[in-house]
C-alpha cells in the first residue's frame, strides 16, 4: 500500500458543499494512478478507443478486410436516412419497448405486491418468477421455436381449449412474429422486474401503510397512491434499462427468428449485424452501431434528467 | 428489458457522463509533472495494446510469401471448415489422407455455416488462424480471395498443363477470382430436384406430381389424410433461392442465370412470372403452413425425415441419405427413437410454369479448399489439399460418402461398398441423378453478391406473405441489384 498515501486537501467552497465527507477533501497522489491503471485500461483502451474506432469506421466504404477502405464521409449516414429497413427497425425498437416495458411493470408490480403478503409457498412462486431471468436465450430460443411452430404445443393447446381457430403459424407471419419475440422477452425479464420492485417495496416504511389502513384507504388505494410513487425510482431505473435493452436487443429476435419473415423482426442490433458480418458492409454497419449508441445515450440522459427534476434536484 | 451484459455498459456510460457534469470537480487546482507522466504513462499503457487489434492493414496479400514452405511431407495442417458437418466424415478423410502421408498431421476444426462470416476474417488476419480453409464460390470468393494462395501451380503440378480438362469447370470458375484459383474444388452440389418419400405415397395410391397442377391435387391428397405434403426452409436465403431458380427454369431455361449475369433485369416478366408460381406455392397450399418461419436445418430436413411431409427441396447433397448409414444417423440426429431407415427418392422439379420446360438442374463447387497465405507449413497443406481434389484416392473417399459430386472426371461413387436403404428402388434413381448432373453449366451461387442475395430472399418473403405484389418483389429486386452493382 506504499504508493497509496491519502493526504488532505483544501476543497474549494462548491467542492465541500457537494461532498459527503466531513469538509475535507481527500485526494490520490500521483503515484495512486498506477492503481486506476487496469480499470483506464479497460474503459479507455476496450470501450472508448473502440467506440471512437467505430466513429472512423462509420466513415468508410468497407468490408472488414480491404486495407485500403474507400474514405466516403458522410455517405453511410445519408443511406440510413434512406433505408427503409432502417426505420422499420426503429419502429419495432419504439413498438417493442413500450409492450414489453408496460406489461413487465404492470406484471413486476402486481408480482412483488403479491408476494409481499403473506402467501403460501412464496418462496416458491418467487423462483418460478426468476427462473426465466438466468436462462440463456440461446437455451430457450429452440423451445420457443418448436412451441410457436404451426404444430407447436401453443397451437396444440389452443385446440384443446376450444380455440383452435386462432391456431396459425407464429413465427411465419409479419403479423405475429414480432407479438412472439415480445412475448418471450416479457417472460424472460419479467423475473427481473418483478425483483427490483420487491426490493423497492420492502423500503417503503410499514408505518405509512399502517396509517393508510387506519384512514380507510383500500388495496387499490394504497397501490395507487402509496406503493406506486413509492416505487417510482425503480420504474424510472427500468424505463432507462428497457429502453436501452430494446435499442440493442438481438438475441431472441436473431435465434427465435433470424430478424423475419421478411424483416418483420429486424431490430438494430440485427441489422447491424447482418449488414456487418453477413453482407460485409463493415462501415455501414458501423454508421448504425454510432447512432444505435447516440440513441441508447440520448434516452438515458433524458430519462435521467427528467427524474432528477421530479426528485427536486437541480 | 434486456440481457444484462448490453443493459451494463449503456448504464456504465450513462452514469459516467452524469456523474461528470453533476459533480465537482475532482481535479487538483495544479498537476505536478510527476501527475502528468503518470497520466501519459497510463495512457500509452492503455492503448499499446490495441494497435495490435487495428483491422486494417491486416490483409491477407502478401502474407508469408517469403517464408519457407517447409516440407511437403511432413508438419501440421489447421483446416477449418464449415462443411463437411459431420466431422467424422472429415475425420474419415484424414485417415485416408493419413495412410499416404502419415507425418503430416491434420486438424479439423468445423464452424457452422451461421458463424463461418464472423469467425473467419479475424482468424485469416491473426497469425492463429487456418493453414487450410474452405472456401464456396460466389461472395466468399470475393470476399476471403485475398487471403488465400493462388493454386494454379499446384494444380498444374498436380496434373499437368490441361488440369482443366481434368476437373468439373463448375469447381474452376466459381473458385477464380481475377485469374487467381483460390480454392480447389472438393466436390460439387446440384440443386433443382426435390426428394420424396414413396411409402407415402404408396399408402395414399399417388404419383409423384409432374406439373404445378398436379402438384396441388397431391397436396390436397394428402391434406385430406392429414399427411404434410411439401416441406422447405423458407426462412433461408439459399433454399428460395434454389426453388425460385428451379421455377425459373421451368418457366424459361437458363433465364435465372441471365438475371444472374446481368443480361437480364430481375424484373424481367420471365422473372416476375417466376414470382407469382412461387406465391401460388403458398396460396395453393403446397409450401407448409408457416413457411417463411422454417429454416431447413434442422426445421424443414427434420420433418421430412420424421415423416410429418412426404416431399422436401433438396438437392444432390441429400444422395447421402439414401444410403442407410446415413440416414439411420439423420434419424437418430432428428430425434426419432429407435430410428428404422426408410429409403426416399429423387424427382425432377415438376414443370411448375406448365409450358413444357424440363426444369434444368444447377449447381456449383459445393466447397473448395484455399490454403491460407499465412499457413505456417505452407507445403504440407499443399500436399493435402492436392491429395483431396485431385488425387483419385482423395476424391474416391469424397464420392463414396455421396455428399458431393467429386471434383476429378472420371471418379465415381463405388456403388458396390455403399449400401443403400432399399437397392432395389433406390439404386437406378440414384445413379440417373448422378449421371444428369455431368452436363449442368447453371451456377447456383457463383454469379451472386451478398446484397442481391438479401434482396431476393426478401422478394421470396414479400411475395410469399403477400406483402407484396410479383411484381412489386420483382422491381426491388432489381433496384438492389442495381444498388450493390454501383
Amino acid at each position: 500500500m506504499a504508493g497509496t498515501t491519502i493526504a488532505s486537501a483544501r476543497p474549494t467552497a462548491r467542492e465541500a458543499g457537494a461532498d459527503s465527507g466531513p469538509g475535507t477533501r481527500r485526494r490520490l497522489r500521483p503515484a495512486g494512478y498506477l492503481w486506476i491503471l487496469p480499470a483506464l485500461v479497460l474503459c479507455v483502451g476496450l470501450i472508448y478507443y473502440c467506440i471512437a474506432y467505430t466513429a472512423v469506421i462509420s466513415t468508410w466504404d468497407w468490408d472488414g478486410i480491404d486495407p485500403f477502405p474507400e474514405k466516403v464521409g458522410a455517405e453511410n449516414y445519408v443511406r440510413i436516412a434512406q433505408d427503409p429497413i432502417f426505420w422499420r427497425t426503429i419502429r419495432h425498437t419504439v413498438v417493442f419497448f413500450v409492450v414489453t416495458f408496460v406489461v413487465q411493470t404492470a406484471l413486476g408490480v402486481v408480482f412483488a405486491v403479491l408476494l409481499h403478503s403473506r402467501v403460501w409457498l412464496g418462496v416458491v412462486y418467487k423462483v418460478i418468477i426468476f427462473i426465466p431471468v438466468v436462462l440463456a436465450p440461446a437455451i430457450t430460443a429452440p423451445v420457443f421455436r418448436r412451441l410457436y411452430a404451426p404444430d407447436g404445443q401453443f397451437n396444440w393447446v389452443l385446440e384443446h381449449v376450444g380455440l383452435g381457430g386462432l391456431a396459425q403459424p407464429w413465427l411465419g407471419q409479419e403479423s405475429t412474429a414480432l407479438p412472439v419475440i415480445m412475448a418471450i422477452t416479457v417472460w424472460q425479464w419479467t423475473g427481473l422486474t418483478f425483483v427490483l420492485y420487491f426490493a423497492a417495496m420492502s423500503q417503503i416504511d410499514p408505518s405509512v401503510l399502517e396509517a393508510a389502513r387506519i384512514d380507510g384507504a383500500g388495496n387499490l388505494r394504497i397501490l395507487a397512491s402509496i406503493i406506486w410513487p413509492g416505487v417510482r425510482g425503480t420504474t424510472v431505473a427500468l424505463g432507462i434499462l428497457s429502453a436501452i435493452g430494446a435499442l440493442k436487443t438481438f438475441d431472441v429476435p436473431y435465434l427465435v427468428a433470424v430478424g423475419g419473415p421478411n424483416y418483420a423482426t429486424e431490430f438494430l442490433g440485427t441489422y447491424i449485424y447482418r449488414k456487418t458480418i453477413a453482407q460485409s458492409h463493415v462501415g455501414y454497419g458501423a454508421a448504425l452501431s454510432v447512432i444505435l449508441l447516440v440513441l441508447a445515450l440520448t434516452f438515458a440522459i433524458i430519462m435521467q434528467v427528467r427524474g432528477r427534476e421530479k426528485d427536486g434536484v437541480s | 428489458m434486456q440481457p444484462g451484459s448490453g443493459r451494463s455498459k449503456g448504464i456504465t456510460v450513462m452514469q459516467l457522463s452524469l456523474h461528470r457534469s453533476s459533480r465537482p470537480s475532482s481535479r487538483p487546482e495544479s498537476r505536478t509533472p510527476r501527475a502528468l507522466r503518470a497520466l501519459a504513462v497510463a495512457a500509452a499503457a492503455a492503448l499499446l495494446p490495441l494497435t495490435a487489434c487495428s483491422p486494417v492493414g491486416g490483409g491477407g496479400a502478401g502474407g508469408s510469401s517469403s517464408q519457407d514452405a517447409g516440407s511437403p511431407i511432413a508438419g501440421t495442417v489447421n483446416w477449418w471448415g464449415w462443411t463437411p458437418t459431420d466431422v467424422d466424415t472429415a475425420q474419415g478423410y484424414i485417415a485416408a489422407f493419413n495412410q499416404e502421408f502419415p507425418d503430416i498431421k491434420v486438424n479439423f476444426k468445423l464452424v457452422s455455416i451461421a458463424d463461418w462470416q464472423a469467425a473467419l476474417p479475424p482468424a485469416l488476419r491473426s497469425d492463429a488462424g487456418p493453414d487450410v480453409f474452405d472456401m464456396q464460390p460466389g461472395a466468399y470468393v470475393n470476399n476471403y480471395g485475398s487471403f488465400a494462395e493462388d493454386l494454379t501451380p499446384v494444380m498444374q503440378k498436380a496434373l499437368g498443363d490441361d488440369w482443366q480438362s481434368k476437373v468439373a469447370p463448375a469447381g474452376v470458375s466459381g473458385l477464380t477470382k481475377d485469374g487467381k484459383l483460390v480454392a480447389a474444388s472438393v466436390g460439387a452440389v446440384y440443386s433443382g430436384t426435390l426428394w420424396y418419400n414413396p411409402a407415402l405415397f404408396d399408402k395414399y395410391g399417388l404419383k409423384p406430381p409432374t406439373t404445378l397442377d398436379e402438384w396441388d391435387k397431391v397436396c390436397q391428397e394428402f391434406r385430406s389424410h392429414d399427411q404434410g405434403c411439401f416441406v422447405q426452409g423458407a426462412a433461408g436465403q439459399g433454399f428460395d433461392q434454389d426453388t425460385l431458380q428451379a421455377i425459373a427454369n421451368s418457366v424459361e431455361p437458363g433465364l435465372w442465370t441471365k438475371a444472374s449475369s446481368g443480361e437480364v433485369p430481375w424484373n424481367s416478366p420471365g422473372i416476375v412470372k417466376t414470382l407469382d408460381i412461387w406465391q401460388q406455392l403458398f396460396t395453393r397450399k403446397i409450401m407448409q403452413p408457416g413457411a417463411v418461419g422454417y429454416q431447413q436445418y434442422p426445421d424443414a430436413n427434420n420433418d421430412f425425415l420424421t415423416g410429418k411431409y412426404a416431399m422436401v427441396m433438396m438437392g444432390t447433397w441429400y444422395t447421402q441419405y439414401s444410403t442407410e448409414k446415413a440416414m439411420t444417423a439423420a434419424l437418430k440426429a432428428a430425434g426419432v427413437s429407435g430410428a428404422k431407415p426408410f429409403p426416399i427418392l429423387p424427382l425432377q422439379f415438376p414443370d411448375v410454369a406448365q409450358a413444357g420446360n424440363v426444369s434444368e438442374m444447377f449447381g456449383d463447387a459445393d466447397y473448395g479448399l484455399s490454403v491460407s497465405t499465412k499457413a505456417k507449413d505452407k507445403a504440407a497443406a499443399e500436399t493435402f489439399v492436392t491429395w483431396l481434389s485431385t488425387s483419385k484416392a482423395g476424391q474416391q473417399a469424397v464420392a463414396d460418402q455421396l455428399n458431393d459430386v467429386p471434383a476429378l472426371k472420371g471418379v465415381e461413387p463405388d456403388f458396390e461398398q455403399i449400401k443403400f436403404v432399399d437397392p432395389a428402388t433406390q439404386s437406378a434413381p440414384v445413379k440417373d441423378l448422378l449421371s444428369k448432373v455431368a452436363p449442368v453449366t447453371q451456377p447456383r451461387f457463383a454469379l451472386l453478391t451478398t446484397d442481391v442475395q438479401d434482396a431476393m430472399l426478401a422478394a421470396a418473403t414479400s411475395t410469399a406473405t403477400g406483402s407484396a405484389t410479383p411484381q412489386e418483389a420483382a422491381d426491388t429486386l432489381q433496384k438492389a441489384a442495381e444498388a450493390a452493382a454501383r
